[in-house]
Order: structure tokens, then sequence, then C-alpha cells
């Protein structure tokens, strides 16, 4: 099971930061727990005085009604606030390991995201962190306040009858056995059922995607088989777990039914054993309503058990992901003093070291240049835009963008030395303005309107009801108008430099001319680069740089 | 264990239906769940017993023998009651997952049948995969209603009743509480509903973020927004936490308050129930009637306390229900359509096209006055530039465009065929594979009795596959990445092939497989089509020169002829085919 020993820590770094930045948080959690533990002990005590008052002929005195009462009562708060206090406490330790997450974004180099699917990594961010929560709440420290109330039961039970006692420590490793066998089995078949249900998740979206070929073909009833297989599979491993689930309880309940029974016969058999058993009524009372409480912790520390180990997947992957390899922070450079808007100078640079996509390259781009890059796809093209935005380092030669290094350029000066309008427009989650400032707060919303008029897109948004407020949607745009969105996006804050990557690749042709025309006023008094894998007419008295 | 039943349901949009559907089972339940909440009262009676008779043995009223049989019958009786609420536990299981099954095959049903045009249609496809995951919250607020009815209903009833038995005055008064919890209760449920609203309204937004971070942490990084982003994150992730530890709080309260409140009443019992015990209240009781009081009385206060479960079960039953309902609907005028009658396969037929005109819609370009006959055996290219109407003309024989004119199958009127002898006719292969997560083999067979290799080797693509370490078992579709988007083309075709009809209709089929292997799949595909039309769309010309004949669309019509005879008559066509010979276009490698 252990294949691979995983390195755990970064996490146990952050727990403990968490621990430290709340230490009153733990030492509430204690003491609520004991608080709950000793309190849900106590009622049944009281029960046996009353029970012994009656015995003896007496009315029960007030102040033991009283105190009955007030002692549930006080059982009930407490455990309530246990409970809060434990999912307090594992949302905390989530927060904090979210943070360190989401701070690990930042240095992580651009491949990472590029050879991972964003879909796994949130996941990691949403599902594994849930389960971190579970590792701690449901987990530890439920095992802990388990573990104290199975001991307080126990010895209780041993200080009213020390028979029951003994023969409870027998018993219980073999109940917490025949639990562990049913959670396991339960688990397996749960586990099953997960399987089949992704499956039949899966078929859904699939149908959708595919639904064209399916009604060509005439295949909706084959479809429909496999529909019925993956939903009978599921069927199958939920029985499966619904038989376990159907009987556990009735067993453990009618193990509880038999030790009352022999604690009973005990205690009235004879002598020896009586020296064992022996009761008062009241006693009698208490023990029994005893016996019903401590299967409860038995089966909890079971399922317990069960959360660590199944958060251990989870944790894994955390632990992978915070041990990543991390970008090298850039060396500190001395800007070069020149006229050329961009040099490369006999860069050198490959995804993979080895394997060089762009070899020995050199040319120089004037301020206010405008100029094409040619070349089949795979040659290069978008890797030029990609190491003038930072995100690579080229393995040898060296690239200036206004006699810096892209990678030192900080991020408030990016934006103001070069906008990027990419294939395809990329929709954060948030308003119209926002698709364009990007959350920056100091981007005026006189700012957002001049980008959108240079774009031409002012008068679509202004026909808006909520203009600026609509929240993005890609239904409120035609493909043309998300790239004119974008380039609104890339010209808002005046950069210096245009990178613009096959813009019009997904676009027809009457769109095309819109888009083209925005970018004419765009582009005016800056200097542009542009990628294209197809000729047009306006590449004619422009420079070309071919790449092959 | 017990087996799915499996088959249709008639009224899928009643609930009714699906209780009626399995009756026997919850005849099962009903049996079960009766007797089990019949028998709750025997515990604490039992156990009353056992308290007394040890008071007897202790001073010499009763013997051991006593509590050997009262001992015993407690294990018997009790043992009984379990089974049947195993029995309970488990049918009411097995009900919930039978309705989970026919919900889930009835919603498919009508999805597999619905057209592509109705699923872009007010995001159905979007609602359809959304109502899956409704049917799982359905079928568990169907079992919980179920279960609660006895568990909740059955067992309050029997609890109080047996109270009224013991002492009826009593039992008034030390109940008077719980309706107190009751108000209570329903005072907190809006707060508690609130606090859960925000809850996952947070959790919601806190997703979204997460994927929004992630999904485009590059394009925060080029715009040096990085920071920024990590800040708003930040703030999100302390909104949760607040919002579910408040959520958590209010929920968790609930209980032990409602409890606490119910166990008032303890205080009139430990009053007027030790008057009773000691002779001078209202009734004659012994300890076992006062432990069995008292006992009973507990567990009525814990099963008042879930009643608010019962009700937000259903509640939640309810909400995933509305959701659900007019997709099970669907089903309905589902099944008044002709059911899919599997027609012969049909026989080969010259195909011809008399003054055709189609767009999308309205608002859309056309293609007008489109006419030619292609006959069995013969392969006709179709060209133009971008936009130029090539795949609207593909889809006018799926039925995915509107059209005017007249097209014929030999001596029959496309028209007048239903959807079925239409589909029998046709094979279209689009842009996109549409391929499944299955193996290469069942993507191509689907389920039928078929050698797949002759149709790989169709495409060139026998020897690509022989190669892989799982050969035609390799997994293939959306999560088999290891297949190139060519090879997942040409895969498609080799499954357009396996299932061939008469008129081949293919929409650039080979766009991503490179000119060399084009013109081998080319020169299979005529050597296996002897009989069929095929129609081949595409934007790549070089392999125009070798087909029958060339239809060249332009300005909103369309040219035929010979590709000699357009090259000729045609300067658009000629030009466009010299462009491209001369390599222009960068990605023609």
């Amino acid at each position: 099971m252990h294949a691979k020993r995983a390195d755990y820590t970064p996490v146990k770094a952050s727990v403990k930061a968490s621990l430290e930045a709340h230490p009153q948080a733990v030492v509430v959690l204690i003491a609520l727990i004991t608080a709950s533990v000793v309190t849900s002990l106590l009622p049944p005590l009281v029960l046996k005085e009353v029970i012994n008052s009656l015995t003896a002929g007496q009315a029960i005195p007030f102040t033991l009604a009283g105190l009955y009462l007030f002692l549930v009562v006080v059982a009930d708060l407490f455990e309530t606030a246990q409970n809060s206090a434990i999912t307090i406490f594992g949302q905390k330790i989530t927060h904090g390991l979210r943070s360190v997450l989401c701070a690990k974004l930042d240095r992580l180099p651009a491949t990472y995201f590029t050879t991972h699917p964003a879909g796994r990594i949130t996941s990691v961010f949403v599902n594994d962190g849930d389960t971190i929560d579970t590792l701690y709440s449901d987990g530890v420290v439920g095992m802990l306040a388990d573990s104290f109330k199975l001991i307080g039961i126990l010895f209780i039970i041993f200080h009213e009858c020390p028979g029951l006692g003994i023969l409870l420590v027998i018993l219980t490793p073999f109940l917490f056995v025949l639990t562990r066998h049913f959670q396991r089995s339960t688990l397996s078949a749960q586990r099953d059922n997960r399987q089949a249900i992704g499956r039949v998740s899966n078929h859904v979206p699939e149908t959708i995607r595919n639904i064209r070929m399916i009604h060509v073909l005439g295949k909706e009833r084959y479809m429909e088989d496999r529909y019925d297989t993956y939903i009978s599979e599921s069927y199958t491993a939920v029985n499966r777990s619904n038989f376990y689930d159907g009987i556990y309880s009735p067993i453990i309940k009618t193990i509880q039914t038999a030790v009352v029974a022999v604690m009973m016969i005990a205690a009235v058999s004879g002598l020896e054993l009586q020296s064992l058993f022996g009761l008062s009524v009241g006693s009698a009372v208490a023990v029994i309503a005893y016996v019903a409480k401590i299967f409860t912790p038995i089966e909890n520390i079971g399922m317990e058990l069960q959360n660590i180990q199944t958060a251990i997947a989870g944790l894994r992957h955390i632990s992978e992901f915070l041990n990543e390899p991390e970008l090298v922070p850039p060396a500190p450079a001395r800007p070069v003093q020149e006229d050329a808007a961009i040099v490369f100078d006999d860069v050198t640079f490959g995804y993979v070291p080895d394997q060089p996509v762009l070899q020995h390259l050199s040319f120089t781009i004037a301020p206010g240049e405008h100029v094409f890059f040619l070349g089949r796809s795979g040659a290069g093209k978008s890797t030029i835009f990609r190491l003038l935005l930072g995100l690579y380092t080229p393995q040898g030669g060296s690239i200036r963008l206004f006699g810096r290094a892209p990678e030192t350029i900080t991020a408030r000066e990016k934006r103001q030395l070069y906008g990027c309008v990419e294939q395809d427009f990329k929709p954060v989650v948030g308003t119209l303005r926002e698709q364009i400032t990007l959350f920056d707060a100091a981007i005026t919303d006189t700012a957002v309107w001049e980008a959108l008029r240079l774009a031409r897109l002012e008068g679509v948004v202004r026909g808006l009801p909520k203009g600026l407020d609509t929240d993005m949607s890609l239904s409120l745009f035609s493909r043309g108008q998300l790239q004119l969105l974008s380039i609104a996006r890339a010209i808002v804050l005046s950069p210096k430099v245009l990178l613009l990557d096959e813009i019009t690749a997904n676009v027809d042709s009457q769109t095309e001319q819109d888009v083209l025309q925005a970018l004419a006023a765009a582009a005016e008094g800056r200097t542009v680069l542009s990628i294209s894998h197809r000729l047009s007419t306006l590449m004619k008295d422009k420079r070309k740089i071919h790449l092959t | 264990m017990i087996g799915i039943t499996k088959g249709q349901i008639d009224h899928p949009d009643r609930i009714l239906s699906y209780f009626k559907r399995e009756l026997p089972i919850l005849g099962i339940v009903t049996v079960t769940g009766l007797l089990y909440n019949l028998g709750l009262g025997a515990g604490p009676y039992f156990e009353g017993l056992m308290a007394q008779c040890l008071y007897d043995i202790l001073r010499h009223d009763a013997v051991p023998m006593d509590m050997v049989k009262i001992a015993t019958a407690y294990v018997v009786v009790l043992g009984l009651v379990q089974a049947m609420r195993a029995g309970k536990r488990y049918s009411v299981r097995i009900f919930s997952a039978q309705i989970s099954w026919i919900m889930r095959h009835t919603l498919y049903h009508s999805l597999v049948h619905m057209s592509r045009h109705e699923l872009g249609r007010e995001n159905l496809g979007n609602l359809m995969t959304k109502a899956v995951s409704d049917v799982d919250a359905c079928s568990e607020g169907m079992r919980k209603f179920t279960t609660e009815i006895f568990d909740t209903g059955v067992a309050l009833v029997v609890y109080f009743v047996m109270l009224l038995v013991y002492d009826w005055r009593l039992t008034f008064l030390a109940c008077c509480m719980i309706p107190v919890a009751y108000v209570l209760a329903n005072r907190l449920k809006h707060v508690v509903s609130r606090a859960n609203i925000a809850y996952k309204g947070a959790e919601g937004r806190l997703n979204l973020m997460t994927m929004d971070r992630i999904s485009h942490a590059l394009t925060y990084r080029i715009n040096g927004r990085e920071a920024q982003r990590n800040a708003s994150y930040e703030t999100q992730l302390t909104a949760y936490e607040k919002a579910s530890a408040k959520a958590n709080i209010f929920e968790g309260s609930m209980m032990p308050i409602y409890n606490a409140i119910a166990m008032g009443g303890m205080l009139m019992i430990f009053y007027f129930g030790g008057r009773n015990v000691l002779g001078d209240g209202w009734m004659a009781w012994d300890i076992a009637s006062f432990t069995t009081y008292v006992a009973c009385f507990t567990k009525l206060a814990i099963k008042t306390s879930h009643a608010a479960k019962l009700f937000n079960a259903v509640q939640k039953a309810q909400v995933s229900w509305q959701r659900l309902k007019p997709l099970l609907g669907l089903h309905v005028a589902q099944a008044e359509a002709p059911a899919q009658a599997a027609p012969a396969p049909a026989a080969p037929v010259t195909l011809t096209l008399s003054d055709v005109t189609c767009r999308y819609d309205a608002a859309s370009p056309s293609l007008a006055h489109l006419s030619f006959t292609a006959k069995p055996g013969e392969i006709i290219g179709i060209t133009g530039v971008v936009a130029s109407g090539k795949s609207m003309l593909g889809k006018l024989f799926i039925d995915e465009v509107p059209w005017r004119g007249t097209i014929r199958l030999g001596d029959r009127d496309f028209r007048d065929l239903t959807q079925a002898e239409r589909r029998s006719y046709i094979s279209y292969m689009g842009h996109e594979p549409e391929l499944m997560t299955a193996t290469i083999e069942e993507n191509i067979a689907l389920g039928d009795p078929i050698d797949v290799w002759p149709y790989l080797q169709s495409v060139c693509l026998d020897e690509e596959i022989a190669a892989l370490p799982d050969q035609a078992q390799t997994v293939a579709g959306s999560s088999g990445t290891q297949l190139s988007g060519g090879q997942q083309a040409r895969i498609a075709l080799a499954r357009t092939l396996a299932h061939v009809k008469p008129i081949v209709v293919l929409d650039d089929p080979l766009a991503s497989v490179d000119p060399k292997g084009e013109g081998r799949i080319l020169a299979n595909l005529r050597a296996a089509g002897q009989d069929k039309v095929i129609l081949y769309i595409s934007h790549r010309l070089l392999h125009f020169p070798d087909f029958d004949r060339v239809l060249f669309l332009h300005d909103g019509t369309g040219t035929c002829g010979t590709h000699t005879e357009l090259m000729s008559r045609c300067p658009a066509y000629a030009e466009l085919y010299r462009k491209q010979a001369e390599g222009v276009d960068y990605d023609a490698r």
C-alpha cells in the first residue's frame, strides 16, 4: 500500500503554523472535550441515586431531580460546544493549508500549468483540502474524544460492577474487530460504487458530446445498454454496502442486549459471581444505561480510523503538490541602455533542455515597429512570446525588453510594458469591468471605457442593462467580440508593446475585418509583434521574420 | 441480496408512480418497520422487569431462576425486534436504489433521443448532467421519508401510548415541554437554513475562485496580478471559514437544545413518578414501571429531536424533485414519437440534388441553387474558402440544416422518408472524432460483432495500433490522451466505415493527417466504396484532381464539374488550387 513514502513536511509545517497562530483554540478544544466527556458520563450516576432512594422507600429529593436535569442539559451543551470547536479547529487548519497551497501557485514554473490539467490541481485545493479537515476533525481529534469517553465509561462500569467491566474489556477487542470488518466491507463497496458512479457521470456528458454520432449510426439502444450496465454496477455495489449497513447496527444492539442479560443473571446467580457482579437496583439501571453508551465510541473510533486512512491519500496529493520544484528567483540584472524595444541575442531555448525549439535566434525590433512572425506550427512562434512574457528563461543567449531581462520586470510594470492578445479569450470569473482590469482597483472606469472604445466594443457594452457591472458570460459575445475584449484587456494600461498571437485564427472573415480595424487603432504608436500562419494583405510593407 | 427490477415506468413525472412501482418492497418495509417499531417498547419494558426482579431477589421475594427467565425472554424478543429492524433497514435501502436506477434509466432514455439542437438550446445538456446528481438527492429523500415515517412517526406513537398506559396524567404533564421544543425549532429553522445557504454560497464562491485562480494562473502571471488574486483568495477563505463555522454551530446546536427542553419533563417524572412508586401518586407503580417509564421518556425525547431531520430530508428531496420533474416528463413526449425500428439495410442509390437551397436560419448566409448528381462508386470533392458553407451542406443530410428544393435517393424523395429511413441511407462524419471513453475496438464496433482490423487497415492505422502495448484494447476518448488528433480522426473514420450506409458524407475527416496518408486512405476508400456515393468535404485540394467531380462553393452557390473543367471554367477555384500547390498555407506541411 505504501509504495512510496511521501514527504509530509510542508503539510506538517502548515498545521503547526495554524496551531501556533491559535494557541487558545487548542486549549479551548481540549477543555471542551474533557468537559463534554465528563458531563456526558454523569447523568446515569444520578439516576442510580434516584432509584436507590426509591428502593429505600424514600421520595426523590428535589436536589437530585434538579441535578439530573441540569447535568443532562449541561452535557448536551458541552457536546454541542465540543462539536463546534472541533469543526472550527478543522476549518482553521484547512484555511491555513489552502493559503499555503495558493502561495505555492506563484512559485510554480509555467510548465507545471501547461502539463497539469487545471481540474486536477483544483481538486488538490478543494477535495484534498477537505480531506485534511476530515483528517483532523473527524479523525485525530474525534478519536481522542471517543477514546476518552470509552475509557471513562469502562472506568465507571468497573467501579459499579467489576464483573461487567471485565466482561466488556474482554469483549471490546472482538467488537472492535467486528466493527472494522463491517466498515472495511462497506468502504470497499462504496469504493466500487464511486467508480461505477464515475462511469455513470462520465457517460452523460460523453453522450451529449457524441450525440450526432449516436444518432447518425443509430446507436441509441447501444448507448442505453451501456448506461444500464453502469447504473446496474452501481446498484450492485450500493446493494452490498446497504446489506452491511442494514445489519451492522441490529447485530450490535443484539450483542448489547445479551451483555445486559448476562450481567443481570450473573448478579443474582451465586456467591462467587455475586462478589464481582453485586449490584444495587440503582446501579443496575445506571449500568444498563452505560452499556448502551459504550458501543457508540467503539463504532466511532472504527469510523475515525477509516477517515484517517482515506484522508492519507488526500494528504499525499497535497504533499506532492507542495513538494513540486519551484521557480528559481531571477538574478538581479542591471538594465542595459539601448535604443531597441526588443532584442533576442543568440537565444537558444527548449521546454525540455535537450530538445531546443529555438536555436541561436537573434533579432532586434525598434520602438514603434510592426513585425510578423511566420512559420509552420511548432516552429516556435508562440515560444518567442512566452519568453518575452518572462514565463520561461532561455538556456542560452539573452532577451531584453527595453534593456531589461523579462523575468526581472515587476508585477506592477508588466501591463504598462506589454499587452498580450492570445488566440482565445480567457474569461475570468467576475464582471465585464474585471475582464479588463483583472481586478486592479487602480484602473478607473474612464480608462476601461477608453480601452473598450479603442477595441470597438463600447457600443455593445453600453447596450447591456448593467453595463460594466454585467457578470461575464461567454454567451454575451460572439467569438470575434471576445477577441475585441481581449484587445481591450491588453491595451487598458497603454502598454508600449502589443503581442498578438494568431488572433484571427478562430474567427470568420467578417469578424476578422472588425478585429483588424480595432487592432489598427490600438496599434497606433506601439511596437507590435504578430504571429500568423497565413499570409495576408496586412503584411504588405511590414517586416516578416520567418521561423523554420 | 435482492437484484434490480429493470424495465420501464409509466408516468415518470409523478412521484406516486415510483411508490406504486416498488409496492412489493414497500410491503416488506411496512411489515418489518411496523413490527420493529412496535417492538421498540420491549427494551425498556424488559429492563424495568429485570430491575424489579433484582429488587425482589435482594428482598428475597423472587428466586434467581425468575431473572434467568426474564433475561432469556429479553434477549429472544429483542433479537427478533432487531431482526425486523435489519429487514426494514435493508429493504428501505433497496427501495431507494431501485428508484435511483429507474430515474437514471428514464432520464438517460430521454437524453439519448434528444437532438443535438435540443441539447444545445437552453443548455439542456448541462441541465441533464446536473439532473443525474439530483437523482441521488431525490431517491435518498424518498428513502429517508419512508424510513422516518416508521422510525419517527410510528415510534413516537408507540412510546407515547406506552407512557399513557403507565400514567396518562403524568404523561401529559411530562410531554408538555415537547411542543415548546417544536415551536423553538420552527423559529430556529429559518436561522439555520439561512446560515446553511450562506455557507453553501461561500463554498460555491470559493470553489469557483479556486478554479479561476488555477486555470488562469498564467494569465494572471503575465499580467502581474498574482499577488492581488492571492489576497482576494485569502479574503474568500476567511469568509468561507466563518460561514462554515456559523452553519455548523447552528446545525449542531439544534439537537441538544430540543433534547434538553424535552427532557425538562423529567422533573415531573421524578416528582410524580416517585410518588407513584411510594404509593401516594395517581397510579400504583413498582420499580419496573418507574425505570421503564424513564427509559421510554428518554427515547421519546431523542426521537422528538430527530423529527426535524424528517422535515429537512423531505424538503431537500422536494427541491431535487422539482428540478427533476420536467426532465422526467420529457420522456412522456418521447414515448409518443415513433419507435426507432431499424429499417433493412438500404441498397445502393444515386443521389440527385436539384436546385437545393439551405441556410441555418434567416440571419445566416445561405447556399442556393445547388444541383449535382452522384452515382454509386463516385467520389465528389466539395470545397470552398473559409465560411463558404461546406460544413452546412454536409449537415443538410443529417437534418441539422433546413433546406428547399429536391433531393432524390434513386427514385425516392428524401423529404418523404421517415427519420429512421433517412438515417439508413446516410453515413456522416463531422470534424469532431466523437470518440467514447472505451477501447479502440469498442469505439469502432459499438457493440456489433465486427472484426475491426480490416477497417483499421483501410484508414492506415493498423500498424500504429498493433504497435501500441494494448493494441485495439487501448482506451480512446477524452481520457485516452495517448492518441494523437490524427489517430483519433482515423479511428472515427474506421467507425464510419464499419457502419457504412449507401451515401457517405465526410466533412474534412483527414484534416490532421499528412497528405501522403490522406492519399493512401482515399485510395482505400475508393476501393471499398464501389457501391457508395462519397461526398468528400475538404479545404485541402491536393487530391481533388483524382475525384470524379468537384463541387466548388462560392458566392452563396456552387459550381460542379470535373477538376479539369473547374480549373479552366472557374478562376476562383483555379486560384485556390494554385495557392495551395505553392504551399502558402504553412500548416499544410
